[in-house]
Formats: C-alpha cells, structure tokens, sequence
C-alpha cells in the first residue's frame, strides 16, 4: 500500500501556529512532523533586563496560562533571592494557579476539544444527535455554559491579583494584595456557583462528595451504571460516546511522563530552594515509565533541550536550559531531514522524550513515591492499565478529573488563610540562579533564571507544549505528540477529524484550522477542521 | 448584521481569552443576539484549511464584506522583515494583515501588541513586531501613518495588555448596531469612551493618593496608594480599569498592584531596564513623572500640605 503525505497548514496553538506533517499507510500513521511556526523571542528579550522583569513579561508569553507563568517567574526569584514567603503568600499563588486552571478546564474542554465529536464522522453513532445538541458551536447547551461559567473562577484570580489574564500579583518574598475577610467569603460564593450551576448538575450529574468515592476504574464503571443522571451527565455522556467512537483506542504517545508537581504546601516551602521543592509540594512530581511499570523522582537538573532539528543557530548537542543562548536562525525553511521547528526538543537525560499533561500528573498521582503526606490517587493509573495503555480518552478523562481535586484544594486555600498574619516579606534582591516550576493546565511549566548585576544574565523557559510538541531530538527520537500520531486512523483522508482529536487531547489551547494537500499531486484533499 | 473577522498574528492570545471572560453579552451572546457574524477566530472559528483560505480570499477579493478586521498581537517582520517568523497558512501573515486592512470598512487593533507592539516590541524586538498603526509612539506602524480604512478611519486602537473584555464588546455592538460614527477616537487613536479619563479615577486608594498615604512595600492590608513609591502608574495611564472593573471585581490597583500603563503606547515603560520595576523613578523624592498637568512646584506645596492636614484615620485605612 502507497503512503500518501498529508500537510496540515495551520494546525494553531496559542504561541504560534502548528503546522503537522502525517505519512498514511493503509489507514494508519506510520510517521509524523510537527511545526511550531511563530517566534517571538521572549528569552532574547529578557536579558539585560530588571531581576523583576520575568514577572511582567513571561504571564504574556501565554495568556491561557499567565497565572502558571507567573508563579514560576515568582518562585524563581525567590530561590535565586533566597527570599522568605510567608504561609499566607503560599495560599494565595496556590489559589491563583488553581483557579486559572480550574477556569481551563471547562474551556478546553467545550471550546477545544468536544466540538469534533459533532464531527460528520459520527453521524452514525447513536451519540452524534445528542453530542449535536450538547457540544455544537455557540448553540450547544453544555458549550455555551461552559464557556460562560469559565469565566467565573477568575473572579477569584482577580480578588487576589486586580484581573485576569496578566496580573503580577505574586512576587519575590510574597504577593503584592492583602485580601480582607470579604475577599475570603466572596471567593467562597463564587466557587459555590461553579459548584452548584456546573461542576455537579452539568458536569459529574452527582455531588463531588459521591465522584470522590472513585478509586478505580471498575469505581468508575458502576458510578456511570448507577443512575441515569451519571451516564447522561456530560462527563458519563461524554466517556461512553469516547468508548462507542473508539477514543481509547488511539493517540498513546511515549508512554514516559512527567510531572513537576505543584502547589507547595503552606508550612513546607516558606524558605524556597530548588532543591528542596520536590519534598515541599502537595501535588507530588516525579517520572512514571509505563515500560518497566516504575515511578521514581525528577530534577530539573536532569532536563536536556536540544535543538539538533529546531531553528537555532546553537550547538547541536544536548544542554541544560541553564547553558541555552536562545540564538534563533534566519533560515526557516521546513526541512524534514533537518531543522524544522521553533520548537526545542525537551528530553530527560537518561529516559529520553517524556510526555507532559494531566494525564502524567495523574500517573504520576498514583505512584507510591514520595512523601507519606503528598497527595496519592490511584484511580487514573488503574483505568491506564485495565484499558491498556494511553489514549485521546484516557487523556481528556484525566484532565477532567482533576476538577474535582482541584476545586478541593481552592477550598483548603480559603480556608487556611489568616487574615492577621503578613502577606509578603520585603526581600533583598541578589544576583544568583533561580528556578521555578509549577503545573499549567497543560503540564509542566518551569523557568530557569541567572541573575547577574541585578539584571538577568539567562531566562529560559520550557513550556508543556514545548515537550510535548518538539520536533526530533539529536538521535532523531520523536517528540511526544508526533509520536502519539503514531498508529492513529485516518478513516477518510479528507476528514482527519482523528489527528484534531490526538493534537486536542493535549489542550493545544486554541481550535484551528487545517489544511491537507495530497504531496504528489499538489491538489486539494480536504477541507475540514480539527476542533 | 456585521461581518467580523478576528487573527492573530505576535500574540499570547490574551485579549482572547480576556475577550471570552465577558459577560453581558457574552461572547456566544454578542454572536446569536446582537448582530456580530464572527466569519472566523482562531479559538472559535468553524471554518478550516482550504475553506478558511478561500473564505479569506473571498474577503480579500469583496466576495465577503468585512466589515470589522480585527487583529490581535504583533505584526512580525522577522527575519530581515520577510515575516517568515509568523507564517499562518504557508505564508507570512503580514500579507493576509496588508490585503485584509486594504478592504475591511474598519479595522480594529485588540490589545497593546496590535495597537503598537507591546512586549515583543521591547528592545531588541527580535521578531521585528509592529503595531498596525503605530510602533510605541511612534506613527506609522505596518500600515503606514496615512491609513484609512474604508469607511475613513484610521486603525481604531483598544489597547491594554490585555484589553478589557468590554472595550472589545462594545466597540464591536457600536459598529453592528450603526454608531460608529458616534466613536470618537483620541490621538492615540483609542476611543474616548474607554480612554478618556485615567486608571486612577475610581481607584479605592484615590484619599490615601490626596494626603499622601504612601505604600512602601506590597502586601499591606490598608489603602495606602502605591504611586509614591512602588511604581504605579494610574494617575498618568488612560484607561477606565477602575469603573468598569475586572473580572466584575476588582482592578489591579484596588487589589495593590501597581498599575503598569498598559493601554498607553510606550507600555513597557523603560524597556523594563534594571531598577524601574514597581519602583517609582524620584528626584530629590519627588517622583520623575508627576499626574499631568501638575509642576514639579506645586507638587512639593501639595505634599506638605497634604501630610500636614492628614487626618489619623488615613493611616489605619
């Protein structure tokens, strides 16, 4: 059988657009490209710059993700300053991460991800009408509440920082507010609307308190068989269409994850230091390798970037983000023997190509590593196995899941803050390295700082899609998306709804727009979108 | 019934997402009850690949009237000012950004980075970004100082970083509803309805600012105003950040944090070079930059007075 190339000329994201290049062999993938097509050059822009710069700067390298930004940009300085934060500063970057992505959730999943399953594609599934009524652009019921109450949770976001996106609230030694008792209880209400108006009738169909009796997928099973207001909530709705459709059949990806960990816990991270976050976090980090059925720790020291296949003009071997110089290239030519990308390829030094998402947390959340009091949770590791491996569903339902968790803990937030102790500690600001991390919506996100002078010396930042969408590394491994195109049905070349749902199921961020051409002939293919 | 299309060129889609935070209307609200025909936006657009290029060169030959051509982020030149750093469909998107403004009754610049370049911009811009209309203050920008659209007017800017999600919405109501006209716009460019008084106006801290009640460090639970020392730049930015609220809470001052004067034209302010950063530049302790209109002079007379005649009150406030 021939294989027949497919360009996707744009394939959009929210850093830039994201060009895919697919080789189809009997129905299937057999190779795959991506491209990262817009450069802006924040690092080249950082340098030389005030120490304090990151915290304006770097929330708008991505504005569905500017809190996560922020709290990097925030603890880096911290480690590099060796500053003090006090509990309740903790409390509040916490809750501001957490509501960004709670907010994120809803939208991905409506504005993203859901619309494809009105997909042509489906017509024949028992689902499609009812998928129709729910999910269908701006008139869907379940898109249009979910895009509107996504906006709710940032209400919080900007109790705590003025607005939502680009705030700069959280800054070295603590957060620039001081929220009073009505803040407190007016976040309150507002997480008790997203409760009561979305998360539990629309979303789950039951009370959060009877989801978080799932511990296993079998849990899980007989929670969607138990009662009709489950099954036909828009998550029961949503995993048996999955299942009918056949979305757990595809879109595994490199079957290595992993996870910074995130939210430090108040009492456990006041003196901040690279070395000592991964033990001070609740939501635990580390490294789950799906081969060998083994979790085990993560340093950022054991991150390598390289940009062998990328457009850079720097040493082709592998560095730490530390020794980047960021030099981009004036040749953006696509070559798929060589550079290709904006993008670096992101690898782990011994375990190669990881991937980074909800679902690594959630694997890596069911791991036995780690500190007695870290958060555990083994339900998404339990479906990994009875379902045999990764998919573009098992992805989407970890994402999901985490709603719940994540809600939990806005509500610790709330309620351990004291409202008579300091908010921020003036520090004294130092020249030295820094590093922050936390977990974007998306996955893993950390920034790499050199202070020197008072200036920054370096700042480099490796974002979740930067892992996830990097092209070949040095050895020509794949990155994590190209590799879980691998083995992905394309039923009708016309309508690869298929690749929009595996470039999806990693919260790409904006819907968009693709474009295949048949490479011999040049002519069109397809006409179709892929969110 | 108006015709709208939205793309995106240096951006982190933040007026986007600013834009989808609205409410009364919200975005789905502003499309099925007031008029707006969005033909396309990178988050919501429902037509893709070939059909969005032919849509595009639908508009660009009059096919489709555009009515408003909205453009979010910079317009990137890079490298040696082919554009090829930002290629949208096999093609740089300053291209698309040159045919579509040449035939769209109105254009409209979303946020700082389309209005003049915002961070990008900052030196050494090495994506080579524009504004639409202006690069900082300066005018000119990609389109050229001379630029008119067709109804006649030039780039209507909606800064801000990002920019509020009403001024969006109510432009956009503005011109589907037959006001346009209605729009004055500044020298900027912006439209006076938005942009006509400062950050300050509204602003919580507006008594602490009259008796110089001066914050000096972040964090504290009082209102104490943050342009004496910690940067703020609220009495000198135009914006109604303070009147129509954020998020429908709050503001960034009312929250303690110095305003950064993003809607104005030479936000990042200093290039954000060492030791301008949530600082207030001061000679002899008095600020550099001063509210407009007010002299060095007088500024000094209105201090003392103003710390002699504070009543106790204002501390604990």
């Amino acid at each position: 059988m021939a294989i027949k190339t497919l360009k996707i000329s744009p394939l959009g994201r929210v850093e830039g657009d994201l060009d895919v290049r697919v080789d189809i062999e009997d129905g299937h993938v057999v190779n795959a490209w991506t491209h990262a097509e817009m450069f802006r050059g924040f690092e080249v822009i950082l340098r030389g710059k005030d120490a304090k710069a990151g915290l304006i700067v770097t929330p708008r390298a991505c504005g569905i993700c500017g809190a996560s930004h922020l709290t990097c940009a925030a603890w880096a300085l911290d480690t590099a300053w060796q500053t003090e934060v006090p509990r309740n500063a903790i409390l509040a970057r916490n809750l501001g991460q957490l509501v960004e992505t709670i907010q994120s959730q809803p939208r991905a999943f409506y504005g993203i991800y859901a619309t494809d399953l009105t997909n042509k594609k489906y017509e024949h599934s028992p689902f499609y009408e009812e998928a129709c009524r729910r999910f269908t652009l701006y008139k869907g019921t379940s898109f249009e509440q979910g895009v509107t109450i996504s906006a709710k949770p940032l209400e919080i976001y900007a109790l705590l920082g003025g607005q939502w996106p680009h705030s700069s609230y959280m800054v070295p030694g603590g957060v620039m507010s001081a929220p009073k008792l009505t803040d407190i209880t007016k976040a309150w209400s507002i997480l008790e609307y997203f409760r009561k108006n979305w998360l539990e009738p629309t979303w789950l169909g039951c009370s959060l308190e009877r989801y978080e009796e799932i511990q296993t997928y079998d849990d899980f099973l007989a929670w969607l068989d138990e009662s009709p207001a489950h099954s036909n909530s828009d998550l029961g709705f949503y995993w048996r269409m999955g299942l009918d459709i056949g979305l757990d059949k595809y879109g595994a990806g490199p079957g290595k994850y992993m996870s910074w960990g995130y939210l430090p816990h108040e009492d456990k991270y006041q003196w901040p230091t690279i070395e000592g976050r991964s033990k001070a976090t609740i939501m635990k980090g580390g490294i789950y390798n799906s081969f060998t059925d083994t979790h085990s720790e993560m340093d950022q020291s054991f991150v390598r970037e390289s940009t062998a296949r990328a457009w850079y003009d720097e040493p082709l071997n592998d560095i730490h983000p530390f020794d980047r110089t960021t030099k981009p290239s004036t040749n953006v030519a696509k070559d798929y023997e060589g550079a290709y990308s904006w993008s670096t390829a992101v690898k782990h030094q011994d375990l190669g190509r990881l991937e980074v998402s909800p679902l690594a947390r959630q694997l890596i959340a069911g791991g036995r590593h780690g500190e007695d009091w870290q958060h555990y949770d083994g339900f998404i590791l339990d479906a990994f196995k009875k379902l045999g491996g990764a998919s573009v569903h098992l992805r989407t339902l970890a994402r999901m899941h985490e709603a719940v968790k994540l809600y939990r803990q806005a509500e610790h937030c709330l309620r351990e803050f004291r409202l008579q102790d300091p908010w921020y500690i003036e520090p004294e600001a130092k020249d030295g390295q820094g590093w922050g991390a936390t977990e974007a919506a998306r996955g893993a996100l950390s920034h790499w700082l050199k202070v020197k002078d008072g200036k920054i010396a370096n700042y480099q930042i490796i974002a979740p899609t930067t892992w996830n969408v990097g092209p070949r590394d040095g050895e020509g491994n794949r990155g994590p998306i190209e590799q879980a195109f691998i083995g992905t049905p394309v039923e009708d070349s016309s309508n690869p709804v298929e690749l929009g749902h595996v470039a999806r199921s990693f919260d790409s961020c904006l819907v968009c727009t693709v474009h295949a051409h048949d490479a011999q002939t040049g002519s069109e293919l397809a006409r179709f979108r892929t969110a | 019934m108006a015709n709208v299309l939205w793309l995106q060129g240096g951006t982190c889609s933040g007026d986007t997402m600013s834009f989808l935070n609205a409410e009364e209307p919200t975005a789905c609200d502003l499309i099925s009850d007031f008029g707006i025909n969005l033909l396309w936006h990178p988050s919501l657009g429902m037509e893709m690949g070939e059909e969005l290029k032919q849509l595009l060169q639908d508009c660009v030959s009059g096919k489709i009237p555009v009515d408003i051509f909205v453009f979010e982020g910079t317009v990137i030149n890079a490298p040696n000012g082919t554009g090829e750093w930002n290629r949208f469909a096999d093609r740089p998107m300053k291209k698309w950004v040159e045919e579509l403004a040449a035939i769209a009754n109105f254009v409209v610049a979303v946020g700082a980075c389309a209005s003049w370049g915002g961070i990008p911009a900052m030196e050494p811009n090495p994506s080579e970004s524009q504004g639409l209309q202006y690069t900082k203050k300066k005018a000119g920008g990609f389109l050229g100082a001379d630029f008119r659209s067709l109804a006649g007017l030039p780039v209507i800017n909606i800064p801000g970083c990002p920019a509020h999600p009403d001024w969006i919405s109510q432009v956009l109501v503005a011109v589907a509803t037959g006001r346009v006209s209605e729009i004055e716009l500044d020298k900027y460019h912006r439209p006076k309805a938005f942009y006509n008084t400062f950050t300050q106006t509204g602003c919580t801290r507006n008594l602490n600012f009259t008796y110089r009640a001066s914050a000096i460090e972040f964090g504290q639970p009082n209102s104490d105003c943050l342009f004496y020392d910690l940067g703020c730049r609220g009495p000198m930015t135009h914006s109604s950040c303070n009147t129509l609220l954020w998020n429908r809470v709050s503001s960034k001052t009312r929250a303690g944090a110095p305003c950064i004067g993003c809607t104005e034209p030479a936000f990042p302010f200093h290039e954000l070079k060492p030791g301008t950063v949530f600082k207030t530049p001061t000679v002899m302790g008095v600020p550099k930059e001063l509210p407009p209109g007010v002299k060095p002079k007088d500024y000094a007379l209105l201090t003392m007075v103003a710390k002699g005649i504070t009543p106790e009150w204002v501390e604990e406030d």
